[in-house]
C-alpha cells in the first residue's frame, strides 16, 4: 500500500525569500520601525500595545506565524526598553549597560514572557489541530485508496486473468476471501459518505470512531478469515512462479490492467488487507496524539483504538487456531507424546529399582534394599526441586526483561516525518510488536508455562516435609529395631515409619514423573511460543516488502550500503557544524571609542600587546577582589590564576584597577589591521594608521610543532590570497608556521603552511594562538 | 518576517532536538532490554541441560539438547542484530543531537548580534535627534562607526542561519533514511531465523496440533493427579 507523502503543510512558512537581501532587509525594517514609534515607549502598558500593531502591520501565511511573529515581538519589545533606559544613562563610555535591573522591569518582563509562552502554546494547539486533521484524512483517504486497489485486484485483473490459456489452476482460491473484506470497507466508508459530514468538521472524528466501532465485528469476522487463509495465496503464487514463462504472462496482464500502479506480482495487491487491518492501530493513535484529552470525542477515539489493537490481537490467535486445527488434525504425531508419556511413575520406579538392585548384588545387603530405593528417588526429588525453582527463577528474569523491552515506546517518536516510508513503516511494525503481538507472547507464557510452574513448585513442599519426616522417623526406629520385644510404644514407632516409608515409596516415583513430564511440555510449549511469535512478525514483514527500497537487494549489500550511507550523514553533519561555527564565531570588530583607545595604550605600554583581553559579557564581581567590569572593556592579564591557583579566576588590570575575573569572560583582543600590508618582499608598508596590534608577535621563538605543543596557531580571520606568493586561509583553520617573516625579515607577513597543505603569505597579524588545551571542535577562543 | 520563519524553525528544531534525544534513550533501553531478554532465555536452557534430570532420560536429554542449541543461536543472531542497530541506528541517533549545541549557541549569538545592533541603532537615533552641534556631530559619527560592523555582524550571522537551519531541518530525511530502513531490515532476518530455528524445535520437542485450550487442560490434569496424591499437601 503506498504511503503517500505528506502534503506540505501550510503552517510551515515557506522557506526564506530567495533574495538574500530581504532578510536583512527586514531586520533593518524591524529595527528602524521603532524609531518614530519610540516616543509612546514612554509608558511601559503601551509595549504590549505595540506589539499587537507591529503583528497585524505584517501580513502572514497562517495563523501560526502571527503568534511565533508576536512572541519574536514581545522579545524585541523587551530588548527596546533596554535600549531606552540606556539612552537615558548619563554615562560617557560607550559600552556601559545598566547594571541595576529595576523591580519595574522585572514585572514587564514577567508579563512578557507569559504572553510569549501563550503565544507559543496557542500556536502549538494550531500544529496539533492541522496535524490531527491530516492524520484523520490520511485514514480516511489511505481508506478509499485500499479499496480501489481491491476493487481492481478482484475485477479488472482477476477477469484478465482468467482469459489467459492454459487457465490457471487455483486462481478463484487466491481471491475467496477477499470480497467480504471489500465489502466490509465499502461500508466503512459509505458510512462516512451517508453522514455528509467532512473532515474538517468537529463532528467527523465522532463519526468516524462510531462507524469503526460499529462495523468492528463484521471487520473481525472478514480479515481473521482472509488472514487465516493467506498462506494460501502464497502458496498458490509461488507455484506460478516455477514456471517463468507463464509468471511472465501474469506479470504483463497485471501491469496492462493496472499501469499505474507499479506492481509486479498478485500478492502486491492481496497482501494489502494483511497490511491493512495492522495500520488501523497506528492510524487511529496518530488522530488521537495530536487530539486535545478535552475533545469531546476523544474518549470515544481512545476506545477505537483500543478495539483496534484488540482486533488485531484476536484474528492472530483465530490464525493460530486454524493452522493447528487444520495441519494437523489428520497427521497427529505421537512421537514426542509418546516419550513424554514414557516417563511416568512406572519407568521412574523401573529405573530407581534397576539402581538399586545393582546395589542389591554389589553388597548383599538384602535389608537396605529399601534405603537404596528411597535414596534413588529423594535424590531424584532434590534435583527435581532445584530444577523447578531455578527454572521458575529464570522465566521471571525472562518476563521482567520482556517487560523492560515492552516499556521503551520507541514507535512513539516524532521527528515530523510521516509522509516518509521507512519511518512509517518501522512505526507500524514497531507498533503491532509492542501493542499485541509482544503482549500475546506475553500473557501465552505467564498462562502457559509461568502459572503452571508455580502450581508446581507450590506443590513441592508436601512431599519435601514428608521426607524430612520419614528421617526423623527412621532415626527412631532404628533405635529399636533390633530389639525382639517391642513395647507398644515402641511399636507404634516402627509402624509409623514403615507406613511413611511405604507411602513415599510408593508415591515419590509418581510425583516425579509427573513433574518431570510437565516440565518437559513446558519446554515445548516454550518453543512453540517463539515459533508464533515469528511467524507473526514475518506476516507483517511481508506487507512491507515491496514497499521500502533496498528490500530486494542482498544482505550483504544492503549492509554495506546502510553503512556508508550512515557515514555520508555524519560527514554532512560535520560540515554543517563546523560552517556554523566558522562563521558565527568570527568575532565583531569594534572602533574604539577614545576612552578605550586610551585604555588600550595604556595598558600596552604597562603589561604588552600580548597580555590584552577584552570583557565579553558584563562581569558583576561576587567575591572579595573580583572586578565589576563592562561589556567591551579592556583589560592586561596579569596573571591566569589566582592566589589559590585557580585557573579560572584570572587576575588583570583595568586601568588602574586590579581584581580577579572568571577567565569565561574574557577574549584576547587583537584587531587586524584595515588593510592587509603589499604583497610581501617589499619594504615595510608606509602610513598603517590606526592601532594595530600583532595578536601572533614574529619576535617570539617560531613554533617548532614537537610531540605536544601548547600552543596552536590558526587564522583568526579569512585571507584571500592575492598572489602566488600569498595563501589563502580561513577563520579558524590551525595553520603550520613555517617563517615568521618574509624573505627580507619583514615580521609582517608570515610564511605558512595551510591545511591543504598549501604554503604561502598571510598577513602576521591574521593569526591568532590558542592554547590547545580546548578541542578543535570547539570553539576556538576560550568562550564560557 | 525573516525573523519569524527562523524562529519557525527553531521551534520545530526543538522539537526535533528533543526528539532525536528521546529516540536515542528508547532505542539503548529497548536493545539493553532485547539483549537481557536473550541471554535470559540462554539461562533457561543452560541451567536444565546442565541439570541432572536430564541424566535420568535420554529422549529428556535430547530435547534440552536441541533447546540449548536454538537458544544459542538466537543469542548469537540477536547480538548481530543489535550490533547492526547499533552502528546503523543508535549512534547516527547520537551524533544528530550533538549537532543541536552548536546550533542553539548559534541561534543564541545572532540574537546576542541583535542585541547590541538594536542597541547602537538606537544610541544612533538618538544622537540624529539632538540639536546638530560639534560635539554632537562627533558624537554622532563615532557612534555610526561602532554601530557599522556591528550591523554587519548581524546581517551575516542572521543570513547563515537563515540559510542553514531550514537545510539541516529537512536534511533529517536523508539523514535517518538508511537508519528506518536498517532497523526493519534487521529485524526481517532476526525474525526469519527465530521462525526457521523454531519451527524446527517445535517439530523436534513440542507435542503437535495442541490449541492453547488444550495445553492447559493437559496441565491441569496434571496438577489434579499431582494433587490426588498423599504425599502431596492439600491446603
Amino acid at each position: 500500500m503506498e504511503v503517500p507523502r505528506r502534503p506540505q503543510p501550510s503552517f510551515m512558512l515557506a522557506l526564506p525569500k530567495p533574495a538574500s537581501s530581504m532578510s536583512a532587509m527586514g531586520a533593518v525594517e524591524k529595527v528602524t520601525k521603532k524609531g518614530p514609534m519610540k516616543e509612546k515607549l514612554e509608558r511601559t502598558d503601551d509595549q504590549v500595545g505595540q506589539g499587537k500593531r507591529n503583528s497585524e502591520e505584517e501580513t502572514f501565511e497562517s495563523g501560526v506565524s502571527v503568534f511565533v511573529e508576536a512572541s519574536a515581538d514581545s522579545s524585541e519589545l523587551v530588548d527596546t526598553s533596554t535600549a531606552r533606559t540606556n539612552s537615558r544613562l548619563p554615562s560617557q563610555d560607550s559600552f556601559s549597560e545598566e547594571s541595576s535591573i529595576s523591580e519595574e522591569r522585572l514585572a514587564e518582563e514577567a508579563k512578557e514572557a507569559k504572553k510569549k509562552s501563550e503565544e507559543e502554546a496557542a500556536a502549538a494547539k494550531e500544529r496539533a489541530a492541522q496535524r490531527q486533521l491530516l492524520a484523520i484524512e490520511e485514514l480516511v483517504q489511505s481508506e478509499r485508496n485500499y479499496l480501489r486497489m481491491l476493487q481492481l485486484s478482484t475485477v479488472t485483473i482477476r477477469s484478465n486473468l482468467q482469459k489467459l490459456q492454459p487457465p490457471l489452476a487455483n486462481l478463484d482460491s487466491m481471491f475467496l476471501y477477499i470480497e467480504e473484506v471489500i465489502d466490509v470497507s465499502g461500508r466503512l466508508l459509505s458510512l462516512l459518505d451517508q453522514k455528509q459530514v467532512k473532515p474538517g468538521d468537529p463532528h467527523f472524528l465522532e463519526t468516524l470512531c462510531n462507524s469503526f466501532l460499529s462495523l468492528s465485528s463484521d471487520i473481525e469476522a472478514a480479515y481473521k478469515e482472509y488472514l487465516a487463509n493467506y498462506n494460501q495465496v502464497t502458496v498458490i503464487e509461488n507455484g506460478y512462479k516455477q514456471k517463468e514463462a507463464l509468471w511472465n504472462e501474469i506479470v504483463k496482464v497485471i501491469k496492462a490492467s493496472a499501469p499505474e500502479v507499479n506492481a509486479t506480482s498478485l500478492s502486491f495487491f492481496l497482501v494489502m488487507p494483511v497490511q491493512r487491518i495492522a495500520r488501523y492501530p497506528l492510524l487511529l493513535q496518530t488522530i488521537q496524539k495530536h487530539t486535545d484529552p478535552t475533545h469531546p470525542a476523544y474518549p470515544l477515539l481512545e476506545q477505537t483504538a483500543h478495539t483496534s489493537i484488540a482486533l488485531n490481537c484476536r484474528i492472530n490467535e483465530y490464525k493460530r487456531f486454524r493452522e493447528v486445527a487444520d495441519k494437523y488434525k489428520k497427521t497427529e504425531t505421537l512421537t514426542i507424546k509418546d516419550k513424554i508419556n514414557r516417563l511416568n511413575s512406572h519407568s521412574i520406579a523401573k529405573k530407581t529399582a534397576r539402581f538399586s538392585q545393582h546395589f542389591k548384588h554389589e553388597t548383599g545387603i538384602a535389608a537396605k534394599l529399601v534405603d537404596e530405593e528411597f535414596d534413588a528417588l529423594e535424590g531424584f526429588f532434590y534435583v527435581l526441586e532445584n530444577g523447578i525453582l531455578e527454572l521458575l527463577e529464570n522465566v521471571e528474569t525472562y518476563l521482567n526483561h520482556l517487560q523492560a523491552f515492552l516499556a521503551c515506546k520507541t514507535e512513539e517518536f516524532d521527528f515530523d516525518m510521516d509522509g516518509e516510508k521507512a519511518p512509517i513503516c518501522y512505526k507500524e511494525i514497531t507498533t503491532a510488536l509492542r501493542q499485541w503481538i509482544l503482549p500475546t507472547f506475553e500473557k501465552r507464557m505467564r498462562t502457559l508455562i509461568h502459572k503452571p510452574l508455580c502450581a508446581l513448585r507450590d506443590l513441592l513442599v508436601g512431599p519435601r516435609n514428608l521426607i524430612r519426616k520419614r528421617l526423623d522417623k527412621l532415626l527412631d526406629y532404628e533405635l529399636i529395631e533390633a530389639k525382639s520385644n517391642l513395647s507398644y510404644e515402641e511399636q507404634a514407632v516402627a509402624n509409623t515409619y514403615r507406613t511413611m516409608n511405604t507411602l513415599l515409596l510408593n508415591e515419590l516415583p509418581q510425583f516425579n514423573g509427573l513433574a518431570l513430564q510437565m516440565i518437559w511440555s513446558m519446554l515445548g510449549t516454550f518453543s512453540c511460543l517463539h515459533k508464533d511469535l515469528a511467524s507473526d512478525m514475518e506476516q507483517l514483514f511481508q506487507s512491507f516488502a515491496q514497499q521500502l527500497p533496498h528490500s530486494s537487494v542482498h544482505p550483504a549489500a544492503f549492509w554495506e550500503w546502510a553503512e556508508s550511507a550512515v557515514l555520508e550523514g555524519a560527514r554532512r553533519l560535520q560540515t554543517l557544524c563546523q560552517s556554523v561555527q566558522d562563521s558565527l564565531n568570527s568575532p565583531v570588530v569594534q572602533p574604539l571609542s577614545p576612552s578605550s583607545q586610551r585604555r588600550l595604550k595604556q595598558l600596552t605600554d604597562k603589561h604588552g600587546s600580548g597580555k590584552i583581553y577584552q570583557v565579553m559579557t558584563t562581569v558583576v564581581g561576587s567575591r572579595d577582589l573580583d572586578l565589576n567590569l563592562v561589556k567591551g572593556e579592556l583589560v592586561a592579564i596579569i596573571s591566569e590564576a589566582d592566589t589559590r591557583g585557580d585557573k579560572r579566576r584570572w587576575l588583570v588590570d583595568a586601568g588602574g584597577r586590579r581584581g580577579y575575573v572568571p577567565n569565561s569572560k574574557l577574549i584576547r583582543y587583537h584587531q587586524p589591521a584595515e588593510d592587509p600590508p603589499p604583497s610581501p618582499h617589499l619594504t615595510l608598508p608606509e602610513g598603517m594608521s590606526g592601532v594595530r596590534r600583532h595578536s601572533y608577535t614574529p619576535q617570539s621563538q617560531p613554533l617548532t610543532i614537537t610531540r605536544q605543543p601548547c600552543f596552536q596557531v590558526l587564522a583568526a580571520y579569512d585571507f584571500t590570497a592575492r598572489g602566488n606568493h600569498e595563501v589563502s586561509v580561513r577563520a579558524g583553520e590551525p595553520v603550520r608556521v613555517l617563517e615568521p617573516h618574509d624573505k627580507r625579515g619583514n615580521p609582517e607577513w608570515s610564511l605558512v603552511e595551510a591545511g591543504d597543505g598549501q604554503r604561502g603569505y598571510v598577513p602576521s597579524n591574521y593569526l591568532a594562538m590558542m592554547p590547545t588545551g580546548t578541542g578543535p571542535s570547539s570553539s576556538y577562543y576560550p568562550y564560557c | 518576517m525573516a525573523l519569524s520563519t527562523s524562529l519557525v524553525f527553531y521551534f520545530c528544531c526543538g522539537q526535533l532536538e528533543d526528539q532525536t534525544k528521546k529516540l536515542h534513550k528508547d532505542m539503548k533501553k529497548s536493545t539493553e532490554a532485547d539483549l537481557a531478554m536473550s541471554k535470559a532465555a540462554v539461562k533457561i536452557s543452560a541451567d536444565l541441560l546442565s541439570n541432572p534430570l536430564c541424566e535420568q532420560d535420554q529422549a529428556f536429554l535430547e530435547s534440552m539438547t536441541a533447546l540449548d542449541t536454538a537458544m544459542r543461536r538466537m543469542d548469537a543472531f540477536n547480538q548481530e542484530k543489535v550490533n547492526q542497530i547499533q552502528k546503523t541506528v543508535i549512534d547516527p541517533l547520537k551524533k544528530y543531537s550533538g549537532v543541536f549545541p552548536s546550533l542553539n549557541m548559534a541561534v543564541k549569538r545572532r540574537e546576542q548580534a541583535l542585541q547590541d545592533y538594536k542597541r547602537l541603532q538606537s544610541k544612533v537615533e538618538k544622537y540624529e535627534e539632538k540639536e546638530k552641534t560639534g560635539p554632537v556631530m562627533v558624537k554622532l559619527h563615532q557612534a555610526r562607526e561602532e554601530l557599522r560592523p556591528v550591523k554587519e555582524d548581524f546581517e551575516a550571522k542572521n543570513k547563515q542561519l537563515l540559510d542553514e537551519m531550514p537545510k539541516f531541518y529537512h536534511s533529517r530525511i536523508d539523514y535517518f533514511q538508511p537508519s528506518f530502513e536498517a532497523l526493519i531490515r534487521a529485524q526481517v532476518v532476526y525474525f526469519t531465523e527465530m521462525y526457521k530455528i523454531f519451527s524446527e524445535l517445535t517439530d523436534q520437542i513440542d507435542q503437535a496440533g495442541l490449541t492453547d485450550e488444550q495445553r492447559e487442560r493437559e496441565t491441569e490434569a496434571k496438577l489434579s493427579e499431582l494433587r490426588a496424591l498423599s504425599i502431596v499437601a492439600d491446603d
